[in-house]
């Protein structure tokens, strides 16, 4: 039987693993929220997030070809950061404007057929650019176990769960207290009727991407400083989950996304405990089935109401 | 009448051929030169294996070529590359074979790759010599094929030795891929000895392929807190699980196998694997003058360190040069059979790898290197020798 303290381990493991996949479905539930499309590219973003943080650090010198690798200074992590978010802010925008934007008038599986062609487009260009042997991670923080009551967090967890909370706090106040905020939920409620009262849907919905692309972007530095292993598929798995955090939440729900994401991440990490890994995410992804049968609109998720 | 001549004509003509390509494969040697075929992987996914052991035969042969050759017959090294698909190691066994006529064929690094080539080899009477293939069933494909590197039953055997004797672990945790037969085998090898030897496995833990979070595993492995973490991964994992135990707090020492071996190793780590333990097959460090000298002439050649990979590719050219003297020299009474059997009757062979034998199951029987990694570098250990396990 697991111990208490084992237990309260894994718990904040999970909270770790959950924010990472909270912050990546923030950008599935966004545009789901505007465009009632999964942009299954989105995973796919998350994996150029952390190589955006790379290939910069590589090319100031923080990568040498051997030995070891020397502290990056924090000032420069924050800017290696703040890029990695602009270049995946402008291919989330780059991506609706030339693969979504087209077929806005066309079915919804139109849509998702080519946000499906995008992801394995990006997945297959990053193999080529990139390669296909791992990539380390430049050493943006210096990794210190750090003793939490009875728990042991290694200090770049504390570091996701952190950043995760804060950016959350500032979409929720952005999306709820700004004219900004207002117009993207006024598109989310009714595009036609958004644009009738003189928002300009598009730049909405460019802004939409370029958060959510910002996010993932945050999330792909965040996994790289606590797992520094960078391939061009490592945005497959993390991206599925999200997707399913933010259906489990109720897709289109900011709150819910968040929840989703760190609900998913604490049952994988304590069901991994108790019953072992080879278990945890078939009970993951069975705890959706039943969520979704009792609750089919997830658990943040609006019922009833219907868009064509 | 025409059709019929006609006919006949093919039938003869494919008739010859195919006895030609059957049985005419040559001797392996000419009055001045003595044909050897290697075929690895130098591309597809597993290119650096093969780009090492490459290396390592060419600088044997370039050796033993500037000292006269093998009974003044200078090597002609043959090259076909596998392309990491066993379907291409068979092709490259067929065409050293018929084409090229070796005398010998060395090859190949993954244990897949050389169970498609050895029965090709073995049908055509060419002895077959694996540098790096550890798994058992290769030698088994019959009699003309062998391997100078050690089985994964020692290595895991060895490894608990080493944790009972050396690191005095009563208790130890196995974290494996379970999607990876090298290292369930070596986890299982493990078990059996270190149980033998009195320990207690306390967790057993496993991850998918590719997963980059152990914390789950980790922290169940802490809460039975063991004295030792085996950990038969490979390179590109045990820095991210080193990361992650420490951060956790987990203080025990890691012990892994050849898996472990890559330049790419310690900068990865960031220091964290200070006091880890692995096997391997021999010690960059080592200070015997066959090894001084052979780093030495590798980073010469290739301004590089020379890997185990390619440690094994130089050995697997001297076997067979000793060989081939064993067998009596290159002269006309020289047979493909006669090397086999002076293969088979190998001893005391000193190697870069070691000093050692083939035993009666073909396969290499050498003492194994257990190494430290300590501020930053990778020190030889105790090494164990294959009688200390039995």
């Amino acid at each position: 039987m697991l111990a208490v303290n084992e237990l309260l381990q894994q718990v904040a493991n999970g909270l770790a693993k959950g924010s990472v996949y909270a912050l990546i479905a923030v950008g599935y539930t966004m545009v789901y929220g505007v465009l009632e499309l999964i942009n299954f590219a989105h995973g796919e973003v998350f994996m150029l997030g952390a190589y955006f943080g790379y290939w910069p650090a590589r090319w100031l010198g923080y990568m040498p070809d051997s030995g070891e690798k020397p502290q990056v200074p924090a000032p420069v992590a924050l800017l290696l950061t703040f890029g990695a978010m602009a270049a995946c802010a402008l291919i989330g925008v780059l991506v609706e404007r030339l693969a979504y934007r087209p077929l806005r008038n066309a079915g919804r599986l139109s849509a998702l057929i080519t946000a499906i062609g995008i992801s394995v487009l990006m997945q297959n260009l990053a193999l080529v650019v990139f390669h296909a042997d791992s990539k380390d991670f430049p050493r943006m923080i210096d990794q210190q176990s750090v003793v939490l009551g009875p728990v042991e967090l290694p200090n770049t967890k504390l570091l996701i769960i952190g950043v995760t909370a804060l950016m959350m706090a500032g979409l929720f106040w952005m999306v709820r207290y700004t004219r900004t905020g207002a117009a993207m939920r006024a598109c989310s409620h009714s595009m036609k009727t958004a644009s009738l009262m003189g928002v300009n849907v598009n730049r909405i919905i460019s802004l939409t991407f370029a958060i959510g692309s910002a996010m993932a972007a945050v999330a792909g530095v965040l996994i790289s400083l606590d797992q520094p292993r960078l391939t061009p598929l490592m945005g497959l798995m993390p991206g599925l989950k999200a997707f399913v955090a933010a259906v489990l939440g109720g897709i289109g729900s900011i709150p819910g996304a968040v929840a989703g994401g760190i609900l998913l991440g604490v049952v994988e990490s304590v069901v991994g405990g108790v019953a072992g890994t080879t278990y945890s995410e078939a009970v993951a992804f069975v705890l959706l089935i039943l969520i979704l049968l009792v609750r089919p609109s997830g658990l943040f998720g609006k019922s009833g109401r219907e868009k064509v | 009448m025409r059709n019929t001549l006609l006919l006949a004509a093919i039938i003869a003509t494919v008739t010859i051929t195919a006895a030609a390509c059957k049985s005419d494969i040559g001797p392996g040697f000419t009055n001045d030169k003595v044909t050897l075929g290697l075929f690895v992987s130098t591309s597809g996914d597993i290119a650096t294996f093969g780009q090492d052991t490459k290396n390592g035969a060419e600088l044997a042969v370039e050796e033993i070529n500037k000292a006269g050759g093998i009974s003044k017959h200078l090597i002609d090294l043959r090259f076909q590359d596998c392309a990491s698909e066993p379907a291409q190691g068979g092709n490259a066994a067929t065409k050293l074979i018929t084409q090229d006529g070796v005398l010998i064929g060395m090859g190949e690094v993954a244990s897949g790759i050389s169970l498609a080539a050895a029965p090709i080899f073995q049908k055509y009477g060419v002895p077959m010599i694996s540098p790096s293939s550890t798994n058992p069933t290769v030698t088994q494909q019959g009699d003309m094929i062998f391997r100078i590197c050690y089985l994964d039953d020692f290595q895991g055997a060895a490894c608990a030795l080493f944790a009972n004797q050396n690191l005095n672990c009563k208790t130890a945790a196995i974290l494996m891929n379970q999607d990876d037969a090298y290292s369930t085998g070596l986890g299982k090898f493990f078990r059996f000895k270190f149980e033998k030897l009195g320990g207690k496995i306390v967790a057993e833990e496993t991850f998918k392929k590719g997963a980059s979070d152990f914390n789950t595993q980790l922290t169940n492995i802490k809460g039975k807190n063991p004295d030792v973490i085996f950990a038969p991964v490979y390179y590109q994992d045990i820095p991210l699980i080193a990361k992650q135990a420490r951060g956790q707090g987990i203080d025990k020492p890691l012990l892994g196998g050849d898996g472990w071996e890559s330049d790419d190793l310690l900068p990865k780590a960031d220091g964290k694997l200070d006091n880890c333990y692995f096997a391997n097959h021999y010690a960059t460090a080592d200070d015997a003058p066959i090894v001084a000298n052979f780093v030495k002439a590798y980073n010469a050649k290739y301004g590089s360190n020379p890997t185990s990979l390619a440690a094994l590719g130089y050995d697997v050219v001297y076997v067979a040069k000793k060989a081939i003297e064993s067998a009596g020299g290159i002269n006309e009474k020289l047979t493909r059979k006669a090397v086999a059997d002076a293969l088979r009757g190998l001893k005391d062979f000193e190697g870069v790898t070691g000093t050692f034998s083939i035993d009666k199951n073909r396969d290499a029987r050498k003492p194994i290197q257990m190494l430290k990694i300590k501020d930053g570098k990778v020190l030889p250990d105790r090494r164990i020798r294959p009688e200390e396990v039995e």
